[in-house]
């Protein structure tokens, strides 16, 4: 019994035909670009020539911190009371130099006797997570993994 | 500066927004339509939960 003809026809072979393979470990150079992308919001992109992911992450960090502080937010230390303290801290500290210089943004002091205060804590909190999403996404741009 | 509890909560689907959309598409229309897609839902769902809530307050 002859086997069945092969479809000759173009969407079959586009079906077929296999990607080219994208490295599974990143470029050397990738943790370099991640470490900018925490230390400065919309540094790693920059770097990269991703100029208005470079924009749009830049302006959602800086005015999530910005609006925080300004809303008298809880900044974690690193020494935490509670697992809570530590995880916001972990996500505070996402935001890289807007975490280091907080002092300085909100220099009279989180007021958390207002609901205000309580938003903001949750406001800066959201500054790291976005900037976290952004180290992730430049590194993987820097490893050649996505376009 | 105050800032209230509504224009908190619209800067941050705003700022949020802006974060998503460069994330989701490359296109300048994309990102804008992406972004505006999401500020909307966001504002549809946090009413939406706020007035759900609301009976709960009382």
């Amino acid at each position: 019994m002859d086997a069945a003809p092969i479809d000759p026809s173009p969407e079959r072979a586009e079906l077929t035909t296999e990607a080219p393979p994208v490295p599974a470990t990143p470029s050397s150079f990738a943790p370099m670009f991640a470490a900018a992308a925490w230390i400065v919001p919309g540094l790693g992109h920059l770097l990269l020539r991703r100029w208005v992911r470079a924009a749009a992450f830049f302006i959602a960090v800086a005015g999530l911190a910005f609006v925080g502080y300004t809303m008298r937010g809880e900044v974690f230390a690193v020494r935490s009371e509670d697992s809570f303290g530590t995880l916001g801290f972990l996500a505070d500290i996402g935001s890289g130099a807007f975490y280091f210089l907080s002092r300085i943004f909100e220099s009279s002091g989180a007021d958390l006797s207002r609901s205000a205060g309580d938003y903001g804590t949750r406001l800066i909190a959201a500054a790291g997570i976005v900037n976290i999403v952004a180290i992730i996404d430049a590194y993987e741009i820097a490893g050649r993994r996505r376009g | 500066m105050n800032i209230s509890h509504l224009g908190g909560m619209i800067l941050f689907a705003l700022l949020a927004s802006v974060a998503f959309a460069s994330l989701g598409h490359r296109t300048c229309a994309g990102r804008v339509r992406h972004a505006a897609l999401c500020f909307a839902l966001f504002m549809v769902f946090a009413v939406g939960i706020a007035w759900l809530l609301y009976p709960l307050s009382r």
